[in-house]
């Protein structure tokens, strides 16, 4: 891996093309040593009620297995169950030699200055894979928490669904409401197989100075599933990510799911690209931004349609709720041969009066109608996603303290 | 002959976007009876119907709505609603994301009184509705419509149904029905019409019908009809008057019966 060391040192400076530009050098290393436990008992009652907020609560019955981090190197993991493996990416590096062939393989280490910094300072991270033929129907819960102020956390994750296996991943990153700023640089790379199928749900509630530059890409095999849910609905400093899924292998399907809303003088930069490189492939890029306060949002997709016979679609809806935010949908969708189906719909708009007049007139209060009215669009129905996670996502949703109206 | 008034119209000028539309419209509406309101289309008779809900892009410029012998021209759109007055709407607009039985559990009366705390419960809960509610979507026949998205998609007919469904789930005093007998089939129409007889033979709500047919009037036996042209009330008579207007159109009748 010596390479790697290498590639990302000369990356080190490297300006990523989207987002502002973000000091690295400002942030620490926590001086602690690293630890690992399996009992997930030891984990503060505090810290508890903190992961409770983005749907990670490890005495959940329903768990296939956990993996909670706090800061830089205080891990809790424990797997449920023998059809999963969960491990420190740091353990699991020295156990497994072929690792190495899906370490910065989805995620190029030279990408940028985050990508970089992630190999030069590696914190730790999650391996979890489901084994070969393995549905495993529970969900699999993993918590990263930046509760230190001005630290940062690097964080590389590798998810691996191996043949005919099946495996529903929640990870809530959260950051109790910290002034001072903090930096999350998450990587996390997927790799789905033949016929294998992953839900991810990913729940964000960060502090309003954390910044945050997730860096993620999925490698989807013949007749895998890949499906991707992101939500944010708190405040944040400046959040840029654009994960990409390859579609490696015919008849594979991605679809990626995301609804932000956006609170404060808080910066969302959240797109989505799927690259569809077989025959069958199917992709779906589907967001809603709601722009509250004095947010800024902006919204990409991009579909690269590059074999015929495939097909994709994309769809933002943005909701302004406030003359001082600001809502940006930038779609794109490139075909490079023919038979290839991509289309796309976006559409930026308000609340109209008309919806606010009909739901009043059923005796909600015009506050009670703004609300129903933004939860309803926040609202995204995910296909084969378990019920308790349709729950979990459904919960954080409806415990929003909504703000602008 | 005349009862107790619950709702009545005095003079009543209304515009939208600075254009006038209600050039003065007087009706007395009676507690419990079941009035008809028709005429021309275009001639104003939804905005009557928006004016005594309140929507704020109609602005009475003149003239005054009294309920239960108080003016509301004051009350929102909301307090009017919880005062016990109801619309139909003959357009109602899309609500994404909210399903029709979620919604009509939160705001059925009935639903509301078995919870305890109202501003507790949130949508999208398990809510518990009562068993008439659910009842009530076979009874209509649109229980195809209860995990559906508010009026997304749903046909002419079906509309029809579930706008009247929600104002019965209100329990309101003064029921406004636009049209709720329009673009629905044979079985639909009998339907709608034996719900709205039900309402009727309990005695307990007044009923105003924007409607342009006779059939659902003369089922209902309405009490008062009046007829309504270029925003001006024009006739004000009973269901007897059905039969001539039908043959003869609004412009012809009226030109063979001066108003009253
Ligand atoms: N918001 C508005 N701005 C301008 N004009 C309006 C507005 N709303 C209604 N009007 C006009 O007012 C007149 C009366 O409309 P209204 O909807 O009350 O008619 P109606 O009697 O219900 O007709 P129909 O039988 O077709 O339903 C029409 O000419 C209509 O175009
Ligand atoms: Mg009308």
């Amino acid at each position: 891996m010596a390479d790697k060391k290498e590639l990302a040192f000369k990356a080190k400076d490297k300006k990523s093309p989207i987002g502002a530009d973000i000091d690295l050098n400002v942030f620490k290393s926590e001086i602690r040593e690293t630890s690992s436990e399996s009992d997930i008992k030891q984990i503060a009652v505090e810290e508890r009620r903190i992961m409770e907020n983005v749907g990670v609560n490890p005495e959940e019955k329903k768990t296939a297995g956990i993996y909670v981090q706090i800061d830089q190197n205080r891990v809790f993991y424990n797997s449920l169950t023998q059809k999963a493996e969960i491990l420190p990416i740091k353990e699991a590096i020295e156990k497994y030699e072929w690792l190495k062939d899906y370490y910065w393989n989805a995620v190029n280490v030279d990408a940028d200055k985050y990508t970089s910094a992630v190999e030069l300072e590696l914190h730790n991270g999650y391996f979890i894979r489901a084994r070969r033929g393995q549905r495993i129907r529970e969900p699999v819960q993993a918590c990263l928490m930046l509760k230190t102020g001005n630290i940062k956390q690097n964080i590389h994750n590798i998810i691996i669904v191996e043949e005919n296996a099946e495996l529903h991943l929640v990870t809530g990153c959260v950051s109790p409401n910290i002034l001072e700023p903090a930096l999350h640089l998450g990587i996390t790379e997927f790799y789905v197989k033949k016929n294998a199928k992953l839900t991810f749900t990913m729940i964000h509630r960060w502090g309003k100075r954390t910044l945050v530059r997730p860096r993620s890409a999925a490698i989807v095999e013949e007749g895998g599933v890949f499906i991707n849910n992101y939500i944010i609905l708190s405040d944040v400093g400046d959040l840029q990510t654009y994960p990409t899924v390859y579609l490696k292998g015919e008849n594979s399907k991605a679809e990626l799911y995301s609804v932000i809303y956006g609170t404060g003088k808080s910066i969302y930069d959240v797109g989505g690209r799927i690259i569809l490189e077989a025959e069958g492939a199917k992709g779906k890029i589907v967001s809603r931004t709601i722009g509250a306060d004095e947010s800024i949002i902006y919204a990409r997709g991009h579909l690269i349609g590059k074999r015929s016979g495939c097909r994709a679609h994309l769809e933002c809806n943005g909701l302004l709720l406030s003359d001082k935010s600001r809502l940006t949908a930038i779609p794109e969708l490139e075909a490079e041969t023919t038979g290839v189906e991509l289309s796309h719909e976006a559409t930026i708009g308000k609340i109209e009066q008309e919806q606010l007049t009909y739901l009043m007139s059923r005796g909600l209060s015009e506050e009670e109608a703004n609300s129903l009215i933004v939860r309803g669009f926040m609202t995204i129905n995910v296909p084969d996603l378990p019920p308790t996670l349709q729950k979990t996502v459904d919960d954080a949703i409806r415990l929003t303290k909504l703000s602008g109206f | 002959m005349s009862g107790e008034n619950i709702l009545s119209l005095i003079d009543l000028h209304v515009s939208a976007d600075s254009t006038p539309i209600l050039k003065g419209v007087s009706i007395n509406f009676e507690k419990n009876k079941v009035h008809a309101i028709v005429g021309p289309n275009g001639s104003g008779k939804s905005t009557i119907a928006k004016a005594i809900m309140g929507f704020p892009d109609y602005k009475v410029t003149r003239g005054d709505i009294l309920y239960k012998g108080e003016s509301i021209l004051d009350k929102t759109i909301t307090e009017r609603a919880r005062m016990g007055i109801a619309l139909a709407f003959q357009n109602p607009p899309v609500i994404k994301g909210v399903k029709l039985d979620k919604f009509i559990c939160k705001i059925c009366r009935d639903c509301q009184r078995a919870s305890d705390n109202r501003s507790g419960r949130h949508l999208g809960e398990a809510d518990k509705c009562t068993p008439d509610l659910t009842d009530g979507f076979r009874k209509l026949l649109i229980e195809n419509l209860k995990d559906r998205d508010i009026n997304d998609g749903f046909s002419g007919g079906e509309i029809r149904r579930s706008e009247l469904f929600q104002v019965i789930s209100l329990k309101p005093e003064v029921m406004i029905l636009d049209e709720p007998d329009s673009g629905l089939d044979y079985d639909s129409l009998k339907l709608v019409g034996r719900t709205l007889k039900e309402i009727r033979d309990a005695g307990k709500t007044t009923m105003i019908i924007i409607t342009h047919s006779r059939y659902i009037l003369e089922y209902l036996e309405a009490d008062k009809v009046f007829i309504i042209d270029k925003g001006r009330k024009v006739f004000d008579g009973d269901k007897s008057i059905l039969p001539q207007l039908e043959e003869f159109g609004y412009k012809e009748f009226l030109n063979r019966n001066k108003l009253r």
